[in-house]
C-alpha cells in the first residue's frame, strides 16, 4: 500500500471514571459496570446515542473467565448501536496503549471510519480462582462416565486444595514482584529515594492542579459519587514522604529507595478514547484534538535479568523516534508512565546514557535529555492511580487535549508492563 | 563385578533404612569399614509421560509434547536412578548408615538426549570413601546406559561413542560417622564439595528470581520422584531428625534451576553444590549470571539471613 492511502487517525477526546484506591469506593463494581460507565459517559459527552462505531477495542488485565468478551457485552449496555463490534484486548498495563494504537491503524488504513479504544481494571472484584489440584481434580470428575469413577476422581481433593487463589502480581517466571524488579533497576541505575519522593511530590501536585484549574472537566464522569482519583495528596510535602518505610527491595537493606508512595498504588478504573478519521469527526461535528500519529511495542529479556523488567520503552522509543526521525527536545510534552517513580527516572537515565545508547540501543550517541518542565505536566500514575489497562486511555485523552490548540506540537507517551513489555507513541496537536 | 537387581521400590527402602537405623543404635560402630566392590545394575522401562508432564507442571516448564520436548531433563534421570543409589546405600555391606545422610553435592554429565518412554539401563557404584572434617563423604556414582549395551562400557572415557547417555557422581557425608585411619585421605576424586577454604562472608549477587516454597513443596517433589525421605515431608519428623524444620530436596533446586535451560540434544553438564538446607516454607533467592558464552552460575541463598542455600553450574555444549 503507498504511503498516500494513509489518512489520519484523529483523537477526538476521552472519558474516564476517577480512579479509586482498591477496596474502598468501587469495591462492589466490577469491571464491565466501570466499563460500560465509562462508555456511557463518552457517549453522552460526544452525542453518540444510536451510533454504529468502527470497533471497539478495550480490555482488562485481572478478567473473570466469565467476562470472556467484557468490551462487547459493555457496548451492548450503552446506547451504541448494537451493530457495533467490539474485542478484548489484553498486553498487561499497555492494554490501553495497544488498543488504541491498533485501533488507530484500522482508521489510518481506512478500514474503520471510527474507533473506541480503552481498558478497565478492578482490584477490589479480582478473579479469585482454585488451585490447580481442585481444578484438575474437578475437571476429571466432570469427565467421568460413571458415579463410582466420580467419586473415585473427588475422593482426592485435600483440604489443601480448596485455598483460593488471588490473582498473582508476581512475573510467573521469576516469582519476584513488579516492585522488586524494578528495585534492582532503581539501584543499578543508582536512583535515590529523593529523586524519587520529588517525582511522586510533582506528580500529587501536578494533578491536583490540573482538577483545581478545571483541566478534568471534559475529561472525568464521576461514578458512584466520586468526583476525583482518590489516591491524589494535593497537600503531601517531601516531610511527609521521607517519613515512609520502604516497601521494595527491603534486602537492599539501607539502600533500599521504593516507598508506597512513590509506588503506584492498586487501584480500580476505567477510560476510552474516542478515535476517528477527520471525515467522520467533521461529519459529527466532532473536536479534533490530536493525531495518533505511530506506537511501537517493546520487549526485554528480563528472566535472568539481563534487562530490567520495565525497561522495554526504552527501546521501543529508540526504534519509533529513529522512525519518525525525532528527538526528545522535539517534544512539547512527555507522558511517562509511573509505574514506580524509579520507572521514570531510570528510563530517562537510560535515554540520557551514552554507554547505554551505545551498547543497548544500537546509537551512535546518547538519545538525549527530558526537560522535566514537560513531564506529566497534569500528574500521572503515581497520584491518580493505576488501573492497569485504563491507563492508555487516561495518559492519551489527557495528552491530547493537552495539545489542542498547538497544531504540530508533539507528544510523547511512554508505558511498561508486566512480562517486560512496553508500548511508546506520539501524537501531534491540531 | 555387577550384581543385576530388579529395580526397586524407594518405600520398602526407607522402611530398612528405618530397621538399619534402628540396629546401629543397638550395636554402635558396627558395619564395614569399606565399600563394596560391586556395581548393582537394573532395567528401568523408561520415564512415562505421566510423570514427565508431572515433574514439568511442578517447575512450571514446557509441555512434553513429543513434537518439540521429548528429552527428559537432567534431575528427572536422577530422579529414575535414585532408587538404584538407595539399594546400594541400604544394603548392609555399605559401611554408612543411610538415615543422616546428607546429599552435599551433585555433578552430572548428560551426553546424549534419554527421551519420555525410552527403557534404560542403570549401574551404579560406590567410590571414594573418605573422611571428612564433619564425617565422611561417599561417591555414589549412576550410569545410565541404552537398553542392550554392555555395562562394561560405562567407564569408558570415550562416552559419545559407547551407549552411555548420562552419568552422575551424587556425594552424601554422613555427618560424625568416623571411619578408621586405613581410608585414604585423598581418594582421588574430582570433588566439586572441596569447599573448606572458601571464605565464610557471603555476598549476594543480584537476584533473578524469588521462589516462594510453601509447607507442601517437600510433598509436592515427593510425589513426582518418589522420594518421600521424612525429612522432606514431615516437620514432625525433620524435628526428630535434628533438623530446625522439613527442608526441600536438594535436587528440587537443582531441577528448578535447570528447568528450560538444558538443551533438548544434550551433550551439557552441571554441578551443584549444597550448603545451608531450604527449611519450608521458605524463600530462596535465586540468580542466575552468564558466566562466559556457554556456562550460566547459579546461586541459591536466603535472602534475610545472606546464607548461601546452593551454588551451581550449567556449561553448555
Amino acid at each position: 500500500m503507498s504511503a498516500q492511502n494513509i489518512r489520519d487517525a484523529v483523537i477526538i477526546g476521552g472519558n474516564r471514571i476517577p480512579f479509586a484506591r482498591a477496596h474502598t469506593a468501587y469495591a462492589t463494581a466490577g469491571n464491565q459496570d466501570m466499563l460500560t460507565s465509562t462508555l456511557n459517559g463518552l457517549v453522552a459527552r460526544f452525542g453518540l446515542q444510536g451510533e454504529q462505531i468502527g470497533t471497539v477495542a478495550a480490555g482488562a488485565v485481572m478478567k473473570h473467565s466469565k467476562n470472556f468478551n467484557l468490551t462487547r457485552e459493555s457496548v451492548l449496555g450503552t446506547p451504541l448501536d448494537p451493530k457495533t463490534p467490539a474485542f478484548d484486548v489484553q498486553m498487561a498495563c499497555a492494554t490501553g496503549m495497544e488498543a488504541i494504537g491498533s485501533m488507530a491503524n484500522k482508521i489510518k488504513l481506512g478500514q474503520i471510519d471510527s474507533a473506541i479504544a480503552g481498558g478497565v481494571d478492578s482490584i477490589s472484584d479480582a478473579p479469585i480462582v482454585v488451585t490447580d489440584e481442585l481444578r484438575g481434580i474437578l475437571m476429571e470428575a466432570n469427565r467421568a462416565k460413571s458415579v463410582p469413577q466420580r467419586l473415585k476422581a473427588l475422593a482426592k481433593i485435600r483440604p489443601g486444595h480448596l485455598s483460593p487463589q488471588a490473582p498473582g502480581v508476581n512475573e510467573p517466571r521469576t516469582g519476584m514482584s513488579m516492585g522488586e524488579h524494578m528495585a534492582i533497576t532503581a539501584h543499578a541505575w543508582g536512583i535515590t529515594r529523593a529523586e524519587q519522593d520529588e517525582l511522586a511530590l510533582a506528580s500529587h501536585k501536578n494533578l491536583a492542579a490540573a482538577y483545581d484549574r478545571g483541566f478534568f472537566d471534559d475529561l472525568v464522569t464521576p461514578f458512584k459519587g466520586v468526583g476525583r482519583d482518590t489516591n491524589m495528596r494535593a497537600d503531601s510535602t517531601l516531610e511527609k514522604l521521607g517519613k515512609l518505610s520502604p516497601a521494595f527491595g527491603r534486602d537492599l537493606g539501607a539502600e533500599a529507595t521504593m516507598t508506597a508512595a512513590n509506588s503506584t498504588a492498586l487501584t480500580d478504573g476505567a477510560s476510552a478514547v474516542l478515535l476517528g478519521s477527520e471525515e467522520w469527526a467533521d461529519q459529527h461535528d466532532l473536536p479534533k484534538l490530536a493525531n495518533f500519529i505511530d506506537y511501537e511495542e517493546g520487549a526485554v529479556d528480563f528472566v535472568d535479568g539481563a534487562e530490567g523488567l520495565l525497561m522495554a520503552p526504552a527501546y521501543a522509543a529508540a526504534r519509533m523516534l529513529k522512525r519518525n526521525n525525532l528527538s526528545f527536545s522535539d517534544f512539547e510534552y512527555l507522558e511517562i508512565h509511573e509505574a514506580f517513580a524509579s520507572t521514570v527516572l531510570a528510563q530517562i537515565k537510560a535515554w540520557e546514557s551514552e554507554e547505554f545508547c551505545k551498547n543497548k540501543l544500537g546509537l551512535d550517541s546518547a538519545l538525549g535529555t527530558i526537560d522535566r518542565s514537560r513531564l506529566n505536566v497534569n500528574g500521572s500514575s503515581l497520584a491518580a492511580g493505576h488501573p492497569f489497562a485504563a491507563t492508555g486511555g487516561r495518559i492519551v485523552a489527557s495528552l491530547a487535549k493537552a495539545l489542542h490548540g498547538k497544531p504540530g506540537k508533539l507528544g510523547f507517551i511512554s508505558v511498561c508492563a508486566a512480562g517486560g513489555q512496553g508500548i511508546t507513541a506520539i501524537i501531534e496537536g491540531r | 563385578m555387577v550384581t543385576e537387581i530388579e529395580m526397586p521400590s524407594l518405600s520398602s527402602l526407607y522402611g530398612r533404612a528405618a530397621l538399619g537405623a534402628a540396629r546401629s543404635k543397638l550395636r554402635p560402630g558396627a558395619g564395614a569399614r569399606t565399600l563394596p566392590g560391586r556395581s548393582v545394575l537394573a532395567q528401568h522401562p523408561g520415564v512415562s509421560v505421566e510423570q514427565a508432564e508431572s515433574y514439568r507442571r511442578l517447575f512450571g516448564g514446557e509441555s512434553f509434547d513429543g513434537a518439540h520436548r521429548a528429552a527428559l531433563p537432567s534431575v528427572l534421570v536422577h530422579i529414575i536412578g535414585f532408587p538404584m543409589q538407595m539399594a546400594l546405600m541400604s544394603d548392609g555391606e555399605f559401611p554408612l548408615p543411610l538415615m543422616g545422610l546428607v546429599h552435599v553435592a551433585n555433578e552430572v554429565e548428560h551426553l546424549r538426549p534419554v527421551r519420555v518412554g525410552q527403557p534404560v539401563q542403570i549401574l551404579v557404584a560406590a567410590e571414594n570413601l573418605r573422611p571428612h572434617r564433619r564425617g565422611t563423604q561417599v561417591d555414589i556414582k549412576v550410569t545410565v546406559l541404552e537398553q542392550g549395551a554392555d555395562p562394561a562400557n560405562a567407564d569408558s572415557e570415550n562416552a559419545a561413542e559407547t551407549s552411555v547417555l548420562w552419568r552422575s557422581v551424587s556425594t552424601y557425608l554422613s555427618k560424625g560417622t568416623q571411619l578408621g585411619t586405613e581410608i585414604s585421605a585423598d581418594s582421588g576424586s574430582t570433588d566439586v564439595t572441596r569447599s573448606d577454604a572458601e571464605p565464610k562472608s557471603f555476598v549476594p549477587p543480584v537476584k533473578t528470581a524469588s521462589w516462594r516454597l510453601g509447607s507442601e513443596a517437600g510433598r509436592a517433589y515427593a510425589a513426582v520422584s518418589g522420594d518421600y525421605n521424612p525429612i522432606h515431608v514431615s516437620q514432625l519428623a525433620a524435628k526428630a531428625l535434628g533438623m530446625p524444620a522439613a527442608i526441600v530436596h536438594g535436587m528440587y533446586c537443582a531441577g528448578r534451576m535447570l528447568e528450560g535451560r538444558e538443551p533438548e540434544g544434550a551433550g551439557h553438564r552441571w554441578w551443584i553444590r549444597f550448603e545451608a538446607p531450604v527449611t519450608l516454607p521458605g524463600t530462596v533467592a535465586f540468580a542466575a549470571e552468564p558466566h562466559g558464552p556457554k556456562a550460566v552460575r547459579f546461586t541459591g541463598w536466603n535472602p534475610r539471613k545472606a546464607r548461601r542455600h546452593f551454588s551451581a553450574e550449567l556449561q553448555l555444549p
